[in-house]
């Protein structure tokens, strides 16, 4: 499988194929939209990004942080053009600024704002950052890639489709390594395996015991 | 006028050389780097003969003041500034006509380029400041504009090269620099083009010019237009071909 680096406006297919996203047509012909890989060999032409910012998509869970609270509901920043609005009468807990909560896209109106359901908060825990069009790297073939980080770290990990990271015990200091070294590689193959390698050469310091973390979890659900 | 005697000097000689020694279609010497400010979604610097030009880009973001956004759009805010110390004389730092008007139509040589009806009520902020300058700053301006555009991931139908073209001493050249647009019948026309389709998005021009002298111009235009993005691209590439070699010798 070769993967090709193309930049905006290189020919991705001159093939009528099924176009998918970072991609144009023009005459006939399928042009790159951004800086990514191609892989000529794909039934759809469309192109990975290496660069840029996350654009909310119907169905992505991602992780929010509260801005404030409000009369009726909650600002909440989810990391996109906009902050997404929760209104009181589908959340009726209350929530306080800076608290972290996942959260699942609903809908997306025409100016590309959020409508946000199915939230959950993440009681404690650190919010790691990734860039957003990396996040499919992070998680790797059906999960395969988060599986052996997660195995590795012995963290408790949420990945959010806008490129942040909930995580909480294990060790999060390899945790931060593992995804810096996912991110400056991401464009690499078989990184999966290199990334079961490392685990193996910087086996995880646990210093926090993970069933604590758990009972915080089971209490938060009471409060 | 730096000669004595008020002559004029040769800009092309009998070998057709100029005055510091390129061919009448030779750019002066490019060097970009990419994504070099770590607080900006995407950035460049670029040297350009003497013009040394530092870009960010930053957003898609939302447009504030709220009055400002278009819902059908984003606007794309380019920003250029010259440093105080980039010329001889110190500039004053308060934008100028001049700056304003570069900022202008520098930034609707973009609009024709990027996605803006993706990114509804955004705006997409553009800053370049020159650090030092020897004529066609406007042109490295868009050159680094560009490659920091795609460096942050905006989605963009095409690159945006750019670049100068003249007359001095009764010659048409490619990237006129100081000496050369000082000449008595100098022409400065900067151009910038889409690349893959030829499309011209920016085209300015001050002095007197036979048709057929802009033809030619034009030609030569195009031509070194083509040799700047072939630059752009490398810029862009290199980043990540330099971390795949570096990630071959550490498995080694």
């Amino acid at each position: 499988m070769s993967k090709r680096l193309v930049v905006p406006g290189e020919l991705v297919s001159e093939e009528a194929k099924r176009t998918g996203d970072y991609v144009y047509s023009q005459n006939g012909k399928i042009y790159a939209a951004c800086v990514g890989l191609v892989n000529d060999e794909s039934p759809v032409a469309d192109v990975v990004p290496l660069r840029g910012k996350y654009i909310p998509k119907i169905n992505d869970i991602v992780i929010g942080i509260v801005k404030k609270e409000e009369f009726s509901g909650f600002m909440i920043d989810i990391a996109a053009f906009y902050p997404s609005f929760l209104s009181k009468k589908e959340f009726r807990y209350s929530l306080r600024p800076g608290e972290v909560v996942s959260v699942r896209i609903e809908d997306i109106d025409e100016t590309h704002e959020a409508k946000i359901s199915d939230v959950r908060t993440q009681q404690g825990g650190t919010v790691l950052t990734i860039t957003p069009v990396k996040v499919p790297r992070l998680i790797g073939k059906s999960g395969s890639m988060l599986e052996v980080i997660k195995k590795g770290t012995q963290s408790l990990i949420v990945v959010g489709r806008n490129g942040r990271i909930w995580v909480k015990g294990g060790d999060i200091n390899l945790l931060k390594k593992a995804i810096e070294k996912i991110e400056n590689e991401a464009h690499l193959s078989n990184l999966t395996q290199k990334m079961e390698q490392f685990f193996i050469e910087n086996p995880a310091k646990i210093t926090e015991s993970l069933a604590q973390n758990e009972t915080d979890q089971k209490r938060r659900l009471y409060e | 006028m730096s000669n004595k005697n008020n002559e004029e000097p040769v800009y092309v000689n009998k070998q057709g050389l100029r005055l510091d020694g390129r061919k009448v279609d030779e750019t002066r010497k490019i060097k970009i780097t990419s994504g070099v400010l770590p607080r900006a979604d995407g950035s460049c610097y670029l040297e350009w003969g003497q013009n040394k030009i530092i870009a960010g880009v930053y957003g898609p973001r939302e447009a504030l003041p709220a009055h400002t956004q278009d819902p059908t759009k984003a606007n794309v805010n380019f920003v250029y500034r010259m440093a105080s110390f980039s010329v001889p004389d110190r500039k004053n730092p308060k934008p100028g006509r001049r700056d304003i008007e570069i900022s202008k139509v520098c930034g609707e040589a973009f609009e024709k380029t990027i996605f803006l009806e993706k990114f509804p009520n955004a705006v997409i902020d553009i800053y370049v400041e020159i650090l030092d300058s020897n004529a066609g700053s406007r042109v490295a301006a868009i050159t680094a504009a560009s490659v920091a555009l795609a460096d942050a991931g905006i989605p963009m139908r095409d690159m945006v090269a750019a670049v100068a073209v003249g007359k001095a001493g009764g010659h048409i050249l490619v990237d006129l620099n100081k000496d050369e647009e000082d000449a008595s019948d100098a022409v400065d026309m900067p151009m910038a083009i889409l690349p893959s389709t030829e499309e011209i998005v920016l085209l300015q021009m001050d002095g007197v010019i036979t048709k057929d002298e802009w033809t030619k111009a034009i030609d030569l235009g195009l031509k070194a237009c083509k040799k700047v993005y072939e630059l752009q691209k490398n810029a862009l590439k290199e980043k990540y071909i330099q971390a795949e070699s570096s990630k071959e010798n550490k498995v080694e």
